[in-house]
């Protein structure tokens, strides 16, 4: 009696449910967009995907999907979802190392036929690179990102323009017991890394790579490398250092630990809150850069694809150009600190009095350097990340680290034949 | 017709367990990756190649066994102390059991943030009871550490699943009658050496079966090390499993990622024949 | 007495051991971001039911995850039911030696570390269509089940007295009725400690439904868990995090405190048996 009533429980259960999930399918008049973004975008896009959908009442809808925080996980659920056919997802928010690997992998459309030349025109430098694929527009940028080295105001006047300098300053700071540490970075094992190295690196004269050629085993890459390690071994980053992606970094300058931090754009508006012990006194800046190299800054924008499997793109073109419009660029910019993309926004006059910053983010786009443009930039990166994670956590030596991370990268380009 | 009855689970079972590794078999000798557009073009045993000079293969096949061999050894000891102590009567033993087997009912990912909050530095409970009693201590940096991560990971696995190795030697425990001891008493053994010369011994096949089963789920291990440390720092926490995930879902290179697969599965089995193999080998040179 | 007291310590020690690690995330989920980074500091603003707020609030609800879990979880438990009871009974009226290999295969097959099987499920998916669907979801769930519980009913069904089926053939009862009347409700206290184990691997199972479930309000709690988000969006987000883990851990600790006979008699059963 007992099973025969818990049967019936089941299939009344499932009767539901099924019917739940049809109905749903069953009643959609508007065409809906599914737009996957990492977590901080999906809560930054709200007021103004509310706004698009209120102007497109009955016509078009966009669902934003609350991604992951982590840029890597939410471009494994992008992947899975991809991967699985019929995707999820009609628009994806896509990080600019991303778009070979989807474009080849054959998931995105070409969105050449709704963005003209003129639309191109009107980007900035910095975000108009990164969109294309093999002759192709594949990506409308939202925020471009960039690395910048963030300071403390009220401890020095002038921010380091140098290795040494940084080094130099930090010292004395720590000497004094005005700050615990002197710099905060990104070291843990995670694309954030290969950011922070591509800064380093070009600041210190060398390459990743060029062409065809790979610049890791070289003298510029190990000096780069000797550089980082010094940081952490003179107690001018903490230890855990190594253990620290964007969150623990800010997390760390936010409390007044840190002179120094590395970090993207949007930090800006998170140490200027009121929950900040820094508020007010930090300045922005580019990387430091030996003496006669152009300091550099990680491009790290962030843009619309539009999946192949969508059924209807002008709509999701539609969407991608109210989201990208620039009356939306300056509410991400007033409301998150997003940088802008397009010219018009950075030459307000308005704009550029009541925010200074916008100014200093002009100066690290015109500066800024790509990473590699592969489908396998995933795992390049991955091979970089992993052997200077070693030389970090004194697991093995420089060269020998750098000598397999080139070695690897060679061998992983050779394989695909992109040698 | 009794047939019949079984023929169901036959279908399931050869469909989720044996079609996948034929499939694997045969991706490994293709090359299928997002540089042939997702096609599977064969490729003569490149991937096969590319896995015998793959230093990360093997670190990573390193890095499984390790794991594995420590946290399954951790196990098997912490379960049988706490199989013994469970096996005894008193007050309120349902209700200990039942907290002591929590740790095994709850999701790994669930627990895996959990102790990754714990072993957090500088915030987590550990780091700050290090600086509580010594101000002057660096901190921990337990999960920045190579050489300590792995173990923080241990800590993990044994926690959770500790629980289910006891209850299995539980188990066992209650299927040796108490005359035995009865006897080894009234011949004046102490209690001691009746865990020796009685309990060990009668348990070994539960022993053994706790082992092989958890042998082959640690050496599977992946949800806990994906969200604990995410395979970092330096790649030391990295399992088999998670390379090849990583394989699959973030270079989309299935035909690699599959001969991964195989590789492990071979290694597995290897592993559990040479450790079975010597088992029986010490049981007839002890005995 | 000293041995009492021995034994007490190692017994609290127990307990400390396994659930300081919970009773810590309970404390994490009741605290504001600022005690965090000072928990032993003094702080005015210590207490906070915000990150559970924060956690109901968020879109879809976290509840919505929890009867994914339970759904997935049913129809597994009731699939594999429905093939291994039948597939255990004809186990053991096969041939001995036959029964024996078979046995033996299954016990293998139940000690596969099924986390490799993830790449070919996820092509399965993808060719027949069965992604982000939590009915179709069970189906890999049940096939990976089976093993375990088809070795654990019949070990129910061959402890039962061997006269009892042939009383019941005599009586003119028909195969299916000697099943439906005899054999599944002296079963049953197995098929129930099966039925649980069951339902708390698919409850808890990671790598295939990350890579089966795409959408959202699909999610089983475990993916949820890992692929939550939280509070002040670029710090640390471990309040909310602790207080997803206590959410998502209350069902289970109800089950088990509801269960517990039927979870220990099904795990012990196992390793007498296998």
């Amino acid at each position: 009696m007992k099973y025969k009533l818990i049967n019936q429980i089941l299939i009344i259960i499932s009767i539901i449910s099924i019917s739940i999930f049809s109905a749903k399918s069953l009643s959609t008049k508007t065409r809906n967009i599914n737009i996957l973004m990492p977590a901080p975008f999906a809560d930054s896009t709200k007021v103004l995907v509310k706004e698009f959908n209120e102007l497109n009442r009955g016509n078009i809808h966009i669902n934003v999907t609350r991604g992951p925080r982590e840029t890597e996980s939410v471009s494994d659920l992008g992947i899975s979802s991809l991967l699985l056919g019929k995707s999820t997802f009609d628009v994806i928010l896509m990080d600019v190392t991303w778009l070979p690997k989807y474009a080849a992998a054959g998931w995105l459309t070409p969105i050449d036929y709704w963005f003209s030349k003129e639309d191109k025109s009107e980007l900035v430098e910095g975000a108009a690179t990164g969109n294309d694929y093999e002759g192709n527009l594949y990506r409308w940028p939202l925020v471009a990102d960039i690395g910048l080295l963030y300071w403390r105001t009220d401890l020095m006047n002038n921010p380091p323009t140098t290795p040494d300098e940084l080094i130099r300053i930090s010292k004395e700071l720590q000497e004094n017991g005005k700050i615990k540490y002197g710099y905060v970075w990104q070291g843990r094992q995670y694309e954030g890394l290969s950011c922070v190295f591509l800064e380093v690196l070009n600041g210190f004269g060398g390459k990743w790579i060029e062409g065809t050629e790979i610049g890791l085993n070289t003298p510029q890459s190990k000096e780069a490398s000797e550089w980082l390690l010094q940081l952490i071994k003179e107690g001018i980053s903490p230890k855990a250092v190594t253990n620290f992606s964007e969150p623990e970094a800010l997390q760390s300058f936010k409390d007044g630990d840190a002179a120094f931090m590395r970090n993207w754009p949007y930090a800006w508006t998170e140490l200027n809150s009121s929950s900040s012990r820094v508020q007010g006194k930090v300045g922005v800046t580019t990387m430091v850069a030996k003496d006669g190299y152009q300091p550099t800054s990680t491009l790290g924008s962030w843009g619309f694809s539009i999946t192949s499997d969508s059924t209807h793109p002008d709509e999701d073109a539609k969407a991608i150009k109210f989201l990208t419009s620039p009356s939306s660029q300056k509410y991400l910019f007033k409301s998150y600190g997003y940088t802008p993309t397009s010219n018009e926004i950075f030459n307000n006059k308005e704009l550029n009095k009541s925010f200074p910053i916008l100014k200093s983010l002009r100066a690290a786009l015109s500066v800024t350097k790509a990473r590699p443009k592969t489908p396998l930039y995933a795992q390049i990166s991955d091979v970089l990340q992993r052997e200077l994670s070693s030389i970090l956590t004194e697991q093995k030596g420089i060269e020998e680290s750098l000598s397999d991370a080139e070695d690897n990268t060679q061998k992983i380009l050779l394989s695909a034949g992109k040698i | 017709m009794i047939i019949l009855l079984l023929l169901p689970a036959i279908v399931l079972i050869i469909l989720i367990f044996c079609v996948p590794l034929i499939r694997y078999l045969w991706l490994s000798l293709h090359a299928s990756s997002v540089v042939t557009g997702l096609e599977a073009l064969p490729n003569y045993g490149a991937n096969w190649f590319r896995l015998i000079n793959d230093d990360r293969f093997w670190q990573d096949a390193l890095q499984t066994s390790r794991f594995a061999t420590l946290s399954v050894s951790l196990e098997i000891v912490l379960a049988f102390a706490i199989a013994l102590l469970l096996d005894q009567r008193f007050r309120a033993r349902g209700s200990i059991r039942v907290i002591s087997l929590l740790p095994w009912a709850l999701p790994t990912t669930v627990m895996a943030l959990g102790w990754r909050w714990i072993f957090n530095s500088p915030y987590g409970p550990i780091d700050q009871l290090l600086i509580l009693f010594n101000s002057n201590i660096e901190s921990s940096n337990f999960l920045s550490n190579p050489d300590i991560a792995w173990i923080t990971t241990v800590v993990a696995d044994v926690w959770k699943t500790t629980p289910f190795v006891a209850l299995i030697l539980l188990a066992g425990l209650q299927t040796i009658p108490n005359d035995l001891y009865e006897a080894f008493r009234l011949e004046g053994g102490t209690k001691r050496q009746a865990i020796f010369r009685i309990t060990i011994p009668l348990l070994k096949p539960y022993f053994l079966i706790s082992i092989i089963f958890r042998l082959a789920q640690a050496f599977g291990v992946f949800d806990l090390i994906q969200v604990m440390t995410g395979g970092g720092p330096a790649g030391s926490t990295e399992s088999l499993a998670m390379y090849a995930y990583i394989n699959a879902m973030r270079f989309l290179d299935f035909g690699y990622s599959s001969t991964i697969m195989i590789a492990s599965f071979i290694l597995l089995v290897a592993a559990g024949t040479i450790s079975f193999l010597l088992i029986n080998f010490f049981r007839k040179v002890i005995y | 007495m000293t041995e009492l007291n021995r034994r007490n310590t190692t017994i609290l020690l127990l307990i400390l051991w396994s659930i300081t690690p919970l009773i810590w995330q309970l404390y994490t989920s009741f605290c504001s971001p600022e005690a965090l980074i000072s928990p032993f500091e003094n702080i005015a603003k210590r207490w906070t039911l915000d990150n559970y707020r924060q956690v109901f609030q968020a879109d879809p609800p976290f509840w919505r995850y929890l009867v994914n879990s339970s759904l997935v979880g049913i129809y597994t438990t009731f699939i594999t039911l429905l093939i291994s009871i039948p597939a255990a009974y004809s186990l053991v009226k096969l041939p001995r030696r036959i029964a024996n290999v078979s046995k033996l295969v299954l016990t293998s097959v139940a000690l596969f570390p099924y986390v490799l099987l993830f790449l070919a499920l996820l092509e399965f998916a993808r060719s027949l269509n069965l992604g982000n669907n939590l009915l179709a979801l069970s189906i890999p769930y049940s096939g990976l089940s089976l093993p375990l519980a088809i070795l654990l009913i019949s070990s129910a069904i061959k402890d039962l007295p061997a006269d009892l089926e042939e009383a019941a053939k005599i009586d003119g009862l028909n195969l299916w009725q000697r099943f439906r009347w005899i054999l599944v409700p002296l079963i049953a206290p197995a098929c129930a400690s099966t039925a649980i184990i069951v339902f708390l691997f698919s409850w808890n199972e990671y790598p295939i439904a990350l890579t089966w479930i795409s959408k959202d309000e699909l999610l089983t709690l475990p993916v949820a868990i890992a692929r939550l988000a939280g509070s002040s969006v670029y710090s640390v987000p471990y309040g909310a995090y602790a207080a997803a883990t206590v959410i998502g851990s209350i069902p289970l600790i109800i089950i088990m405190i509801i269960f517990q006979k039927q979870i220990v008699s099904g795990l012990t059963q196992g390793a007498v048996k296998g």
